[in-house]
């Protein structure tokens, strides 16, 4: 070991020229040549600026809230972009306010269902067996109601706040993921790899964590980004029916609602909500589908 | 009076592919897969495809039926003559006519070359049935006499492929492909992923049906004692190319192209245990990147300065024996003896 | 320092399956000297696989002993296994799922050294892993590379490397050329026999390939359907088989010669099924040469001559004059 130690480090820069490039500028770079993928991004970010500088786009009181009958039912102008709604309010301003609450529930709810049930996941598909059998049956429980009848009966038993609309969205996605950690578990579990690292002594969490869950996240990233897309869904339809976000705050989901009615004198009241929507999902499926791609070091 | 007297061996081969160039072609590279092929298959003979991975020789069996997959492998140039008809002039419904009937294939694994769903008395009547116009209970009676035929009992016509071990499944694979009497049967590595014992007596199979029935076989393996149990003469693939070809005697017994000679002191001899094995150093060729001039002078131990320079030409060294390499560009039968072993 | 590192005694593995017990390894039982190589051959079914496996309690034994270097490696717990673990390696045979596809080589062959924490400075584990590399013969240049952009041979050097990493006493070869092809496989059997003599390792080579196993090996052990039917030096067992199952196995190896062709030795039938297998005789119902006290009782392992076991109740009878 000393001869090899003598013999690396009298070469100059030995060390410079064999540290590796950081993983991240790997996937990095591998992201941006998928063209797709980087308009799918874009688009994301921007939705995501839009929200987060929101206030600084249009008042929330004065133009998203306050009615104002005069305005009602004005088309799309200088003044009001998307123009306004039955209520006199400026329709952009609800659009970019809007924004801020389905992303933020969406991406809440999700990482909710992402950890409690990929957790669930990883652990059934791992051990085996009964344990695996109990998780299981307990998420066949969940599955069979369909989401959104799952995450309405949360609602109207708990009540209509944004926390427990978080909540009883994650709820409804928690089975899916651990239908799907457990799957990608199971099957790396059986590949050479794993076996290899319990003969080198690895313990059974570092097994999960590091060689594993690794290999999982293709199939795990992709599908969280659709579920994202999903849970958005879920949000407007809930607030649809009434039982999300209730008026007067804005969501593209009842702003659907309640510009229904005239949308067929004033199309343009539910354009710009059903646009949005469309939007936001179409970037994250996008940008699930690039991500994939980019962590899979095979795919060069 | 011109008449054009047709050789008589002509009329004799049963396959004859002539200078067969075949690549790959996508949007970021080439695969130089077949690069001037040349194979005589004789009537009733058997002739061993030799090689190790991506030498071409799967590319080169799929191309006698026109199979080579698309739209990728381009056949560049060459001729595949299958009793002296051209088969990639052929169309759709001639070749469909073939497959199957004249030329038989069967490949490595027989996990996948089952459909798991049929059972094994249907899946070798349906070939019957394409071929020979009869009905389906008389194909399905011929079915259970091709399955006694390779030595399964004809009650298990009627079992799924799962319920059988992987030599069985490779007996019904055969059987599929004989029943229409092919005049040519194409081996891919039939027994490759077999056990030695179960290897042995497929062989044995092989060997009785091709003599019962004058088939004419391709036997593409890696392994040389394959070779000497079941083929009449050899040809040795390395980077898409024939680089020697000859009877048993000529290549086992008078070996002249190095890589030949490389493969037969690779292999360890139960007879002679050495403390050491002599490998051939060195990698397969990239099929991307193919060294200029001969595609083996990296790893030969007899390189010379032209073999870098220019691809070696076909050299007939006997009427069976033939060889590509520059050590033999210019030499004749006495020169021989100096060169090699 | 006894001579002997690994002591098997009776070796049982068994699985639960809907139809009953599957017995996957039936009692197996060696000794295995320091320095030596033992052979396993046998076919698919065998129980080869498994006895690699259950040896390292990679799969739990059902019963027997394993004692390695004095140690019953079989009475320890976790965290003692996980350290018994640094002097028992395995070599595994498919060079492609054996490597994480997501961790460069380097990082591949690191892992073992920061789990057993041997060198906790990044830059000498480092230089160990170069170090290491250059043992297997795999280039500098290659440090950051995913195995995928590797061929078979240049991976299974790499996976020779990661089970070097912990400076183990025994390694475990299981069926390691069987993916490469031929010239390939002989540069991998030179390796792995040069660094044997330079490290003073034990091995196990497990393989169904004949030929190869009397190349590298100085005792060899046949099984079937999870039994050792024989065992005895390499040279004995090629000149002399005892077993008429070593018989049909070695008559079966292709021979790539043209002349002097021996005679060959076809079994009848298939291999029987492992599940609930009966007490007598294993192979009888394929061997050529069965006597009604073959279907009646299971032959044990006679020592026919000096270090040459046969499980045959016609041993003896049966050698070739």
């Amino acid at each position: 070991m000393d001869e090899t130690i003598a013999k690396y480090t009298t070469r100059k820069g030995f060390f410079k020229q064999y540290k590796k490039k950081s993983r991240l500028e790997e996937i990095w770079n591998r992201f941006l040549r998928n063209k797709l993928a980087v308009v799918g991004l874009v688009i994301f970010v921007f939705i995501i600026l839009v929200a987060i500088l929101a206030p600084l786009i249009a008042n929330y009181d004065t133009e998203a809230i306050r009615v104002n009958v005069p305005n009602r039912l004005h088309s799309p102008s200088a003044a009001h972009i998307f123009g306004t709604d039955e209520l006199g309010r400026d329709i952009m301003a609800r659009i970019v306010h809007g924004a801020r609450i389905s992303l933020v529930v969406g991406c809440a709810a999700i990482a909710f269902a992402l950890f409690v049930g990929g957790a669930l996941g990883a652990i059934a598909g791992y051990s085996g067996g009964k344990i695996d059998d109990v998780i299981m049956r307990c998420m066949d429980v969940f599955l069979c109601l369909p989401d959104v009848l799952l995450a309405l009966a949360i609602v109207a038993a708990f009540g209509t706040n944004l926390v427990n609309l978080t909540i009883a969205i994650g709820l409804a996605f928690t089975p899916k993921f651990s239908r799907l950690v457990r799957s990608a578990v199971m099957t790396v579990r059986g590949i050479e790899y794993v076996e290899a690292a319990r003969a080198i002594g690895a313990t059974n969490t570092r097994i999960i964590a590091n060689h594993v869950l690794i290999n999982c996240f293709g199939p795990i990233m992709v599908q969280v980004t659709l579920y994202v897309a999903n849970a958005i869904l879920t949000i407007s339809a809930l607030s649809f029916i009434g039982l999300g976000i209730q008026a007067p705050i804005p969501e593209w989901g009842n702003m659907l609602a309640s510009g229904r009615v005239y949308m067929r004198d004033y199309a343009y009241i539910v354009i710009a909500p059903g646009m949005a929507i469309f939007m936001t999902i179409l970037s994250l499926n996008l940008l699930g589908d690039g991500l994939r791609d980019a962590l899979d070091p095979r795919l060069k | 009076m011109n008449m054009e007297i047709k050789k008589p061996n002509e009329q004799e081969n049963t396959l004859e592919i002539k200078n067969l160039v075949i690549h790959y072609i996508s949007d970021e590279e080439v695969v130089k897969a077949v690069n001037g092929v040349n194979i005589i298959i004789k009537a009733g003979k058997t002739l061993g495809l030799v090689g190790e991975t991506g030498a071409g020789k799967t590319t080169t069996a799929l191309s006698i039926l026109n199979l080579v997959p698309e739209p990728q492998g381009k056949i560049l140039s060459g001729e595949v003559l299958l009793e002296g008809r051209s088969v990639l002039a052929m169309s759709d419904l001639e070749l469909e006519a073939i497959r199957g009937d004249k030329v038989a294939m069967i490949f490595q694994d027989p996990m996948t070359s089952l459909n798991p769903v049929h059972t094994v008395g249907d899946q070798i009547a349906e070939s019957i049935e394409i071929h020979r116009k009869v009905s389906r209970q008389e194909a399905l009676k011929q079915a259970k006499e091709m399955l006694e035929l390779v030595g399964i009992p004809s009650e298990r016509s009627n079992e799924y492929p799962f319920q059988f071990s992987g030599g069985m499944k490779q007996r019904v694979v055969i059987a599929i492909a004989l029943t229409c009497n092919p005049t040519l049967l194409i081996a891919d590595e039939p027994t490759t992923a077999l056990d030695v014992t179960i290897q042995a007596q497929v062989l044995k199979l092989i060997n009785e049906l091709r003599q019962k029935y004058h088939m004419s076989m391709l036997m593409i393996t890696h392994d040389l004692g394959i070779v000497a149990e079941v083929c009449d003469e050899v040809s040795i693939a390395y980077a898409g190319r024939i680089i020697e070809h000859g009877t048993l005697e000529d290549i086992f017994d008078h070996m002249r192209h190095p890589y030949t000679k490389g493969l037969f002191d690779a292999l360890p001899d139960i007879g002679a245990r050495r403390s050491e094995l002599k490998p051939v150093k060195g990698l397969m060729p990239d099929p991307t990147n193919l060294p200029p001039g001969c595609p083996f002078h990296p790893r030969c131990d007899y390189v010379m300065e032209v073999c870098s320079q220019s691809v070696p030409e076909n050299k007939w060294l006997s009427e069976t024996h033939c060889v590509e390499c520059h050590l033999y560009k210019d030499s004749n039968e006495s020169m021989l003896k100096e060169v090699l072993l | 320092m006894s001579d002997v590192l690994l002591e098997v005694k009776d070796l049982k593995k068994y699985y639960k399956v809907p139809k009953g017990m599957l017995h996957a390894v039936d009692g197996v039982s060696f000794d295995l000297e320091r320095g030596k190589t033992l052979g396993i051959v046998g076919e698919s079914g065998c129980g080869k696989t498994t006895i690699g496996r259950a040896i390292l309690r990679l799969v739990e034994p059902t019963s027997g002993s394993v004692i390695f270097d004095g140690v019953d490696i079989l009475k320890l717990n976790k965290p003692e296994m996980r350290y018994m673990r640094r002097n028992m390696q395995l070599i595994f045979q498919d060079p492609f799922s054996s490597l994480n596809p997501r961790k460069t080589i380097t990082q591949t062959i690191e892992e073992p050294i920061i789990l057993a924490n041997m060198i906790p400075d990044p830059d000498k584990r480092f230089m160990r892993v170069m170090e290491l590399m250059d043992t297997v013969g795999l280039a500098e240049r290659l440090v950051n590379t995913y195995p995928h952009e590797l061929d078979g041979g240049r991976r299974q050097r790499i996976g020779i490397a990661r089970a070097l990493a912990m400076n183990p006493k025994f390694i475990i070869c299981d069926e390691p050329v069987s993916a490469l092809d031929v010239s390939i496989q002989a540069q991998i059997l030179n390796l792995m026999k040069k660094i044997q003599r330079e490290m003073g390792l034990t091995y196990i080579f497990i393989t169904h390939n004949l030929a190869v196993v009397n190349h590298f090996s100085d005792d060899v052990a046949v099984m079937y359907l999870g039994r050792m039917v024989e065992k005895a030096p390499s040279e004995t067992l090629f000149a002399n088989p005892g077993h008429p199952y070593t018989q049909a196995l070695l008559s079966a190896i292709p021979v790539p010669r043209i002349h002097n062709r021996p005679e060959r030795l076809l079994l009848r039938g298939e291999i029987t099924s492992p599940i609930n297998p009966e007490p007598v005789c294993r192979f009888v119902n394929r061997c050529n040469y069965a006597i009604p006290i073959c279907s009646k009782e299971e032959p044990g392992l006679i020592e026919i001559e000096p270090s040459h076991f046969v499980a045959c109740h016609r041993v003896g009878e049966l050698q070739k004059g």
